[in-house]
């Protein structure tokens, strides 16, 4: 456990925690670009050099191991004459498109530039051009001119997906990021390799040009691709989500995601139920909020409460499920089922990516909820997002069946239900999904809904409302009665539910 | 594309190259140069070919192979003049002996001729700067070159 000081600090670490490290863990940082924590070194940026006493040159911190009596200064002069030159150099060949460049706003190299250089270039020849658009894969596009070889999307693709599409080709002043020849950048992952990359030379085709980071707001949120829940930033603005960014979650995604869950954020502006809508004469028209809710009463109170089936669904969240489920008691339905997405076996590995394309199948089922499985003599199904045209002609073969759905998305289902009402989706409300290790983690609202737009468990509270039943939630209340837990017990990690026996 | 795979006299080779390292991949250059003497140049084909022999991936392969600059990714011709163009062959006339190249097969440098025979490129100091200026013509060298010897050497050729 060597001791070593770094500015001044006195700090003891682990045997073999390199100098870079050690400082992270004293609170300082140190600037850099090769480095990142999940990766093998490559120690090719020297952005991260620092002045070690007694060493005769400056060391790279990231690749020295911190040593017993080590007297690191990473802020003195020498030190800032060195980032300095370090990032001239650097920028020797960069095209400093900025005003172009969609990392403009999150970029190393700008940022870098501003807290450490400062000065203009002495660099006046010409600069070396290269491509400005190589279509690197079906996510990927490469600024060829922007890439400061610091290979750490090479490193992605060897070490983490182990694909190892990507590599420099040539040398000097002309190396560039490449595939083989005939070959794409194409991996389930590839969109980590435009988080990791410290600069704009790779960018996602579907946010390229699409707006401008600063004015991005986020959330903390989680990706409902898949049973594994992975840890996302919803950005957005203007009344739309944007993108998703991966959030750091080590016991989840620890700092990845993969681009079908990535790219799934259109979901939230697309396609979308905006208003109710109630069948008249076999067809589908939009109503008021009065009429669909005395529909739906209608429907409900002429039943026994064995007729009616409540269907929750695993795309939901916990609080929406546990809406419904409160329903049922407060108007004596017990019939539980739940619809999921089916599994899909093809698309599935032993990283991040779950054939159960749910995101909540843990939640719903923690809550009693069966698999659907249909029923005999059911009148009226009430159901939340998720529940399908299968799972409806099932119910119909038995006979004439009300179909009630709190739908986010037109969709087929849509087009069959006898009652529409336009739910929120996770990106519109708090809450909360169960990921596949039984781990609840928390979303908040990025959004406001729109239109006449309400969280599931809203319109619960007001169809039970309009059948004169006392029912009054909270997505608060919701997960402390469900799940025990309260939103500021799930912190940015989420928490495990303790085991029902 | 036939087969790509080493000719018995080349796996001979390869296999005694094997011995020589400690790892496969470290017999990356000299694996790269047989697969280039049997086949001419290193298609992608003979480059995966190679990362298979070595067990790495075909783009590790390419990384070295397109930074040496003798490894040829592109066909060369029969003949494949490489002109130096370092200081001390400039000095003495590199200049005119590329251009001399270019006008007799018109082609630029880095072009092979239509008829698929000869190449031209610019390559760095060979070595051989007391003989400037000088050109390696496949494996050999051809030094103090002038006009009138550059003409004499390329009628020599069939
Ligand atoms: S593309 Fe980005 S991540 Fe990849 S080597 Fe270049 S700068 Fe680094
Ligand atoms: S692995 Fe699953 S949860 Fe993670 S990003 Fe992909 S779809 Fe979303
Ligand atoms: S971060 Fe240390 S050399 Fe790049
Ligand atoms: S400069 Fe031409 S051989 Fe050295």
């Amino acid at each position: 456990m060597p001791k070593l000081t770094i500015d001044g600090k006195e700090i003891e670490v682990a045997d073999g925690t390199t100098v870079f490290e050690a400082a992270r863990q004293a609170d300082i940082s140190i600037p850099h670009f090769c480095y990142h924590p999940k990766l093998s070194i490559a120690g090719n940026c020297r952005m991260c050099l620092v002045d070690i006493e007694k060493m005769p040159k400056p060391a790279i911190s990231c690749n020295t191991v911190a040593n017993e009596g080590m007297v690191v200064n990473t802020k003195t002069e020498k030190v800032k004459e060195l980032q300095k030159s370090v990032l001239e150099f650097i920028l020797i060949n960069h095209p400093i498109d900025c005003p172009v460049c969609d990392q403009a706003g999150e970029c190393k190299l700008q940022e870098f530039y501003m807290d450490y250089t400062m000065t203009d270039s002495e660099f006046h020849e010409e600069k070396v051009k290269k491509p400005k658009k190589v279509d690197l894969g079906p996510n990927v596009m490469l600024d060829d001119e922007r890439c400061i070889l610091c290979s750490r999307c090479i490193r992605f693709c060897d070490e983490i997906t182990h694909t190892s599409e990507l590599c420099f080709s040539e040398r000097g002043d002309r190396s560039t990021l490449t595939t083989f020849p005939g070959k794409q950048l194409d991996n389930k992952y590839s969109l980590n390799t435009v988080d990791i990359c410290p600069v704009g030379a790779l960018t996602s085709k579907p946010f390229r040009f699409q707006k401008r980071v600063w004015f991005l707001k986020h959330v903390p949120s989680v990706c409902s691709g898949c049973a594994t829940g992975c840890n996302i930033y919803m950005d957005y603005d203007d009344g739309k989500v944007w993108r998703y960014r991966t959030r750091d979650n080590e016991s989840v995604n620890q700092c990845w995601t993969c681009d079908a869950g990535r790219l799934s954020y259109p979901l939230h502006n697309e396609k979308r139920v905006t208003r109710p809508m109630v069948r008249k004469n076999g067809v589908l028209e939009y109503s008021t909020i009065s009429d669909a809710l005395g529909e739906i009463a209608r429907a409900l109170s002429s039943l026994g409460g064995d007729e009616a089936v409540l269907v929750g669904s695993a795309q939901e969240s916990n609080e929406n499920n546990m809406a419904l489920k409160k329903f049922g008691q407060t108007c004596q339905i017990k019939d539980l089922q739940y619809s999921a997405k089916p599994k899909d076996d093809a698309d599935a590995d032993n990283f991040l990516i779950k054939a159960d394309k749910n995101p909540n199948r843990a939640g719903v089922q923690h809550l009693g909820y069966q698999e659907f499985h249909g029923g005999i003599g059911v009148k009226v199904v009430l159901a939340l997002e998720g529940f399908s045209e299968t799972h409806l002609s099932q119910l119909r073969e038995e006979g004439p069946v009300a179909f009630i759905l709190l739908a986010t998305h037109l969709g087929p289902e849509t087009e069959l239900a006898d009652v529409v009402l336009p739910a929120a989706t996770f990106g519109e409300q708090e809450g909360s999904f169960t990921n596949f290790q039984n781990r609840v983690q928390k979303f908040e609202a990025a959004l406001i809904p729109q239109g006449m737009v309400l969280p599931a468990w809203k319109w619960l509270e007001k169809i039970a409302q309009e059948l004169k039943q006392p029912l009054q939630l909270s997505a608060e209340a919701l997960l402390q009665e469900g799940f025990g837990l309260k939103f500021a017990d799930l912190g940015t990690e989420g928490k495990i539910l303790e085991s029902k026996n | 594309m036939a087969d790509i795979k080493f000719n018995e006299a080349n796996q001979k080779k390869f296999e005694q190259l094997l011995k020589r390292y400690p790892q496969k991949r470290a017999a990356m250059l000299p694996t790269l140069w047989l697969a280039q003497e049997q086949y001419g140049w290193l298609s992608p084909e003979v480059m995966t070919y190679v990362g298979g022999l070595l067990e790495v991936p075909p783009s590790k392969v390419y990384e070295v192979a397109t930074f040496y600059t003798m490894f040829h990714l592109q066909p060369v011709g029969k003949y494949h003049f490489q002109v130096c163009r370092t200081l001390s062959c400039q000095l003495r006339g590199a200049e005119g002996i590329t251009a001399q190249l270019k006008k007799r097969f018109g082609i630029g440098i880095g072009q092979t001729s239509e008829d698929g025979r000869f190449t031209l490129t610019e390559v760095e100091c060979l070595g051989s700067c007391g003989t400037a200026p000088m050109l390696q013509l496949n494996d050999d060298y051809h030094e103090d070159l002038t006009e009138a010897k550059l003409d004499q050497l390329i009628e020599s050729l069939e």
